[in-house]
């Protein structure tokens, strides 16, 4: 979890401010003198990329769901403490990005749990994870190559998901990803160079030979 | 004729299965999303401020722990009455132990 007050990791002075933040910083003043009408704002505004980003992390719709109304819960909660040193949309991918990989942290032992037990001959099957849902209608050798681009992003390292997620799944800038990250631009670069080329070294031999 | 055509490039094909990956995702979350948000924090509200820190709990938990051990009848911690047969480690100022002497 990560805890407030945010430090500043990027963004400009306050007299630049784009029309974006502006609107932003005044949605948060709001929130912070209590007001309902402002706190739906910030839902709606903000609600898909949120449910996307978390939904990339954990490829389950309802957990994607859970975490997502966790985030809002908790900014509607603690944003008595926010500063406004970082960006709001910044406060909340990392909000949603730490939730998202420490509710799959639970899940993996969870499954850890269930798999032991199993060997114990208890039964647990409802702990099992579903098997992640492919679309019907794709095309055979599309529908493997992403089930093997999902399962490899799956498999990378928390930082670099995380940052990958963000650059393709959101289209985040590496500054947004570096603040988000708590990190710095190189940082993020090597992040994404490193998850790139595992990912592209593991797929490049199934895409030559599908 | 599909089997003449050239495959594109590995970066190409990168780039495709990432657009591919980018587009299955669901856009939005199912509707009413706001109103689940508020019953949960409906729901959360009461149960936060109820709970009591955990630190605070210790001095509690200690001081029943005490009392159970207090009323748990083993005697140790009550001093017992003098009994007439007990064994007198030490005799040295008495009158016995001057006899000895």
């Amino acid at each position: 979890m990560y805890t407030l007050p945010l430090s500043l990791v990027h963004g400009s002075p306050p007299a630049a401010q784009s029309p974006a933040a502006a609107a932003d910083a005044e949605l948060v003043a709001q929130l912070q003198q209590g007001s309902e009408a402002a706190f739906r704002t910030l839902v709606e505004r903000y609600q898909n990329r949120i449910y996307r980003t978390v939904l990339a992390l954990l490829r389950s719709p309802e957990e994607a769901e859970d975490v997502a109304q966790e985030v809002f819960v908790e900014v509607y909660q603690t944003v008595g403490r926010f500063r406004g040193e970082a960006a709001l949309s910044t406060w909340l991918y990392r909000l949603a990005t730490s939730r998202a990989l420490k509710n799959r942290r639970r899940a993996r032992a969870q499954k850890r749990f269930a798999y032991f037990t199993s060997l114990l001959g208890f039964d647990n099957q409802v702990l099992y994870e579903p098997v992640d849902q492919v679309h019907p209608q794709a095309r055979l050798e599309e529908q493997q190559q992403l089930t093997r681009l999902l399962a490899l992003i799956d498999r990378l390292p928390d930082q670099q998901q995380v940052a990958f997620t963000l650059r393709h799944e959101q289209e985040l800038s590496y500054e947004e990803i570096a603040a988000v990250l708590k990190t710095t631009v190189p940082a993020v670069e090597s992040l994404l160079f490193r998850a790139r080329k595992t990912l592209r070294h593991h797929l490049t031999p199934a895409l030559r030979h599908a | 004729m599909p089997n003449s055509l050239p495959r594109p490039n590995p970066d190409e094909e990168w780039e495709s299965l990432l657009r591919h990956w980018q587009a299955r995702q669901p856009t939005q979350p199912r509707p009413f999303f706001y109103s689940r948000v508020r019953a949960r924090l409906t729901g959360e509200g009461p149960t936060a401020h109820q709970a009591l820190p955990t630190w605070l709990r210790w001095p509690g938990y200690a001081a029943m722990l005490g009392i159970i051990l207090l009323l748990s009848g083993d005697g140790a911690v009550l001093p017992s009455t003098n009994p007439t047969n007990e064994v007198k480690p030490y005799l040295g100022d008495q009158p016995a132990a001057r006899a000895l002497r």
